[in-house]
């Protein structure tokens, strides 16, 4: 195996479970869709109605909010950080934003409200940013702070009631269909338009990531961070960079959440960061950073959407949703770690 | 603050070549890190073309003034001249955009990228000022590349360039970590030990590619321990000792043991170490140990006090001959008798109970334990028999005993609790070696006891090997280090493609007779990589 080595293709030295274990160790997410594609398979086996296209759009609908929260914890571990503040600058950032709104200026347009969205979660994950760079603290305990500072400000003082009643443009935003159908047993069937949201916000992501500097810096930094400021990076612009990326994603996951549900709760959200990570992690992401796509993360996010709203159908009570999540990022982990051995 | 006592005609040499104008130059720097004068007012010049050598013990400097240059530190005091513009200090981006390019002795890679991102990226940030708010050029970072992986003999195909630096052996890397100093149009290139882990053929490779460097007008500045290798090739020295320069000047103008001298301000007797002779009672026999492709059928054996010293090309066997003996790598076949007792060694405990001590080559990863004290560590192997009958460790017996190893170490400190970390590569290799000590082993295997050890603590460590083996115990030395082998052994054993093949007295033997037997018969393909060995298990 020596001068064979040179190529990675011809490192494995003996024939097909060698060759597949580097193919996993490369592409991670090859698993999370395997994994995806057999619960599909068994579930609508069992139960063929899984198969309707309302399930579909159902699962379609839920991965929005998740897929966003999740694109954004993708990129602070890519960069071998992590985030568990984005739920909170969520619920901040759409409750304050949603009260000022209807306060203020109810005919506010779509648009403006949302890019208000992104730039007031932009504006707390700088706050983030500037945290984890200047205190020399690891991101997990500078977000558990900033979380419980961000959920605090806002409901020691921006409110605790329940918005039942949306301005009217964001509860139109909410239901406006992108695709509408009659199902078979006659009701009305709506893909709604937000959840383009998510594969736009998804390439984008890939774009930054993987054509342009800032994101081969956040690989670089997630490789090792003090080799990467060696090379001229700088850690501060990045780390500003990551924060405030997620925290646009997380403002603007939040303000969907709330246009979809047609209120907005300040209690929502927070406590659901355990689920994301577990999806990011599910989709390939290493937890000590440097690895991950966008691919396996949206894989990662269908895989716990998947787990969670189609359990139900072929009769496992909803409290082993967590049995079975748990049960697959053990197994996953432990696929990864194999194949990273055997090659 | 001149100590150039020793350095002669430095003046006369410098006159007698037309110097180019200068490229960098540094004068008067001072630096401090808390209450350490780091660099104490050093200054010296670099010109396009030429090769320099800082030379130095660990911790006289040579580090610092490194980052100072590359842009990491700021000096507290002084001047630095790039190009002919004065800077109080530079920053990382200044570096390199002038130029000023650094292979690090940790070579700084960035292990989940690609070969071709760790080569080229870098050469897209310096283009953009640092900023990172630009397009990432896919087809310009292979172009670059491939360009520069075939300066230093790498492959340059799409799937090497879409490796993951993670997945190549070590020497690999090393030219990975060179050819993205020359990806750039670098104007001087640092290579901070950039021979610690090449074999000879492969710093072959790497003086072809320096002189090519040079040649296009590179400056290059080596930092290194290995004086032989200066020689080689040649340029100027540039020696600090305690954070001052103490000489600089042609290399030609200095012998080795001049520089020796300058770099530890005290003699260094460079002759043989061995002084004590082998004994005739015979301690192990290891017999047709093989592990194919690694090992095939090795015999020799060792007499009490006898030091055998192994030696071969990074994938002839050697490597793998220490980790079969240790049973960290266990042979599949073949066995190895200790004072008669023949047994297989199939894991490092048993090599342990057998009186058979392994101090591995990279003692960061597979040896010490760097955040913990140089107490814990010495007593790491003996923790189990200083404890009582409740699991409590006698701290009192465990102190005296880590102080007697220091002593017998000769460790520069007598402060047990001070972290491993903090010390010295030099003195981290004998808090090792001193740990092994503890359980009084037959037969001490010693993997590459000098690797990245300054000459003095190489002197003391050698000593220590010297006095080991005259107190009756067998020692095998593994090193590519064949003058180490030549000054300290009884007999030296070639390996090539997993055999020995020549055994020379080594009174009677020369590097170049060792040499020889080392290429032999070596398809000349084979010699590139060095086998990706996996330590599978540890104590």
């Amino acid at each position: 195996m020596s001068a064979t080595h040179l190529h990675d293709s011809a490192a494995a030295p003996a024939g097909r479970p060698n060759a597949f274990m580097a193919l996993v160790r490369r592409r991670p997410e090859i698993i999370t869709f395997a994994l995806l594609l057999a619960i599909c398979v068994a579930v609508s086996l069992i139960n063929p109605a899984f198969l309707q296209p309302s399930s579909l759009v159902d699962i379609g609908r839920a991965s929005v909010v998740m897929g966003l929260f999740a694109l954004g914890v993708f990129i602070i571990l890519a960069a071998g950080g992590i985030d568990v503040s984005f739920t909170a600058i969520a619920a901040f950032t759409m409750y304050s934003l949603t009260l000022l709104v209807k306060n203020h200026w109810p005919d506010a347009p779509i648009a403006l409200v949302l890019v208000a969205a992104v730039a007031g979660g932009a504006l707390l994950g700088v706050v983030n940013g500037l945290l984890v760079h200047h205190l020399k603290v690891p991101s997990l305990i500078v977000t558990i702070g900033t979380q419980y500072l961000f959920r605090g400000i806002l409901l020691a003082f921006i409110g605790t009631v329940w918005i039942m009643s949306l301005p009217p443009n964001m509860g139109a935003f909410g239901r406006l269909p992108l695709v509408q159908f009659d199902a078979a047993d006659g009701r009305t069937i709506t893909l709604p338009f937000y959840f383009l949201v998510l594969p736009a916000a998804a390439l984008g992501t890939w774009w930054m990531l993987n054509r342009t500097l800032m994101g081969r810096a956040i690989f670089a930094v997630g490789g090792n961070a003090n080799v990467a400021e060696r090379l001229g990076y700088s850690l501060r612009t990045i780390h500003i960079f990551l924060f405030a990326y997620a925290g646009g994603l997380a403002g603007l996951a939040g303000i969907i959440h709330t246009c979809a549900n047609r209120q907005s709760n300040p209690f929502d959200l927070v406590g659901s960061e355990i689920n994301v990570i577990a999806a990011v992690v599910l989709g390939g992401a290493r937890i000590t950073g440097g690895t991950g796509s966008v691919l396996g993360t949206l894989l990662g996010v269908l895989l716990v959407v998947v787990v969670n709203s189609v359990l139900v159908m072929v009769g496992i009570p909803s409290t082993w949703q967590r049995v079975v999540v748990g049960s697959f990022i053990l197994l996953a982990a432990a696929f990864f770690v194999t194949a990273q051995k055997k090659s | 603050m001149s100590h150039a006592s020793i350095a002669p005609a430095t003046s006369a040499a410098s006159a007698a070549t037309t110097p180019a104008r200068p490229f960098l130059e540094l004068r008067g720097i001072h630096k401090r890190f808390g209450g350490v004068h780091a660099l104490r007012g050093v200054g010296f010049t670099i010109r396009p073309g030429e090769a320099y050598h800082l030379l130095g013990e660990n911790g006289c400097g040579k580090s610092t003034v490194i980052k100072i240059m590359s842009g990491a530190h700021a000096p507290d005091e002084g001047e630095i001249i790039l190009e002919g513009t004065s800077h109080r200090s530079l920053t990382a981006i200044q570096s390199l955009s002038a130029g000023i390019e650094t292979v690090y002795q940790d070579l700084s890679l960035l292990p989940n990228l690609t070969v071709a991102e760790n080569v080229a990226l870098s050469e897209q940030l310096v283009a953009h000022g640092g900023r990172l708010a630009r397009l990432f050029d896919r087809a310009r970072l292979r172009e670059t590349a491939a360009t520069a992986l075939k300066a230093v003999g790498l492959p340059a195909d799409r799937a090497f360039l879409s490796t993951v630096v993670s997945d190549l052996p070590l020497a690999q890397r090393q030219l990975i970590a060179i050819a993205r100093a020359i990806a750039t149009r670098a104007k001087m290139v640092i290579m901070d030990e950039p021979t610690t882990s090449l074999t000879r053929r492969e710093v072959d490779n790497l003086i072809t590619v320096v002189e090519r460097l040079r040649s296009e007008g590179v400056a290059v500045l080596f930092v290194t321990h290995k004086l032989d290798e200066c020689y080689r090739i040649g340029g100027h020295a540039i020696v600090f000792r305690d954070g001052q320069c103490v000489a600089q000047g042609p290399l030609a103008d200095y012998t080795k043991q001049q520089l020796a001298e300058l770099m530890t301000g005290r003699r260094i007797d460079a002759e043989r170490y061995r002084t004590g002779t082998a004994g005739t009672e015979e301690l192990i026999a290891v017999r047709g140990l093989s592990r194919p492709p690694y090992l095939r059928d090795v015999s020799f054996t060792v007499h009490r006090g006898e030091i055998v010293g192994i030696t071969g090309l990074a994938d002839s066997g050697r490597n793998e001959l220490a980790m079969a003996i240790a049973g960290v790598m266990p042979a599949v076949d073949g066995s190895i008798a200790v004072e008669g007792r023949v047994e297989r060694i199939r894991h490092p405990a048993q090599a342990i109970r057998l009186g058979i001590g392994y101090v591995p080559e990279d003692r960061l990863a597979e040896g010490l334990f760097l955040d913990k004290s140089i107490l814990e560590n010495e007593i790491a192997l003996v923790v189990r028999q200083l404890a009582n009958a409740f699991g409590i460790v006698d701290q009192a017996k465990g102190r005296a005993l880590a102080d007697t190893l220091s002593q017998d170490m000769r460790l520069n400190t007598r402060n047990l609790d001070l972290p491993v970390g903090a010390l010295s590569g030099g003195n981290q290799q004998r808090v090792l070696i001193g740990r092994w000590l503890s359980i009084r082993p037959k037969l001490l295997v010693l993997h590459g006891p000098t690797v990245g050890v300054d000459v003095g603590s190489k002197d003391t460590i050698y000593r220590v090997i010297q006095l080991l083996a005259e107190q009756g115990m067998g020692l095998v030395i593994v090193s590519d280090d064949l003058p180490e082998l030549l000054q300290n052994c009884d007999r030296i054993l070639v390996m090539n493609g997993g055999r020995i093949v020549a055994e020379h007295d080594a009174r009677a033997a020369d590097e170049d007779l060792l040499y020889r037997a080392m290429l032999a018969a070596k398809p000349a393909s084979a010699a590139q990589t060095r086998p990706a060995v996996a330590t599978e298990s540890r104590p």
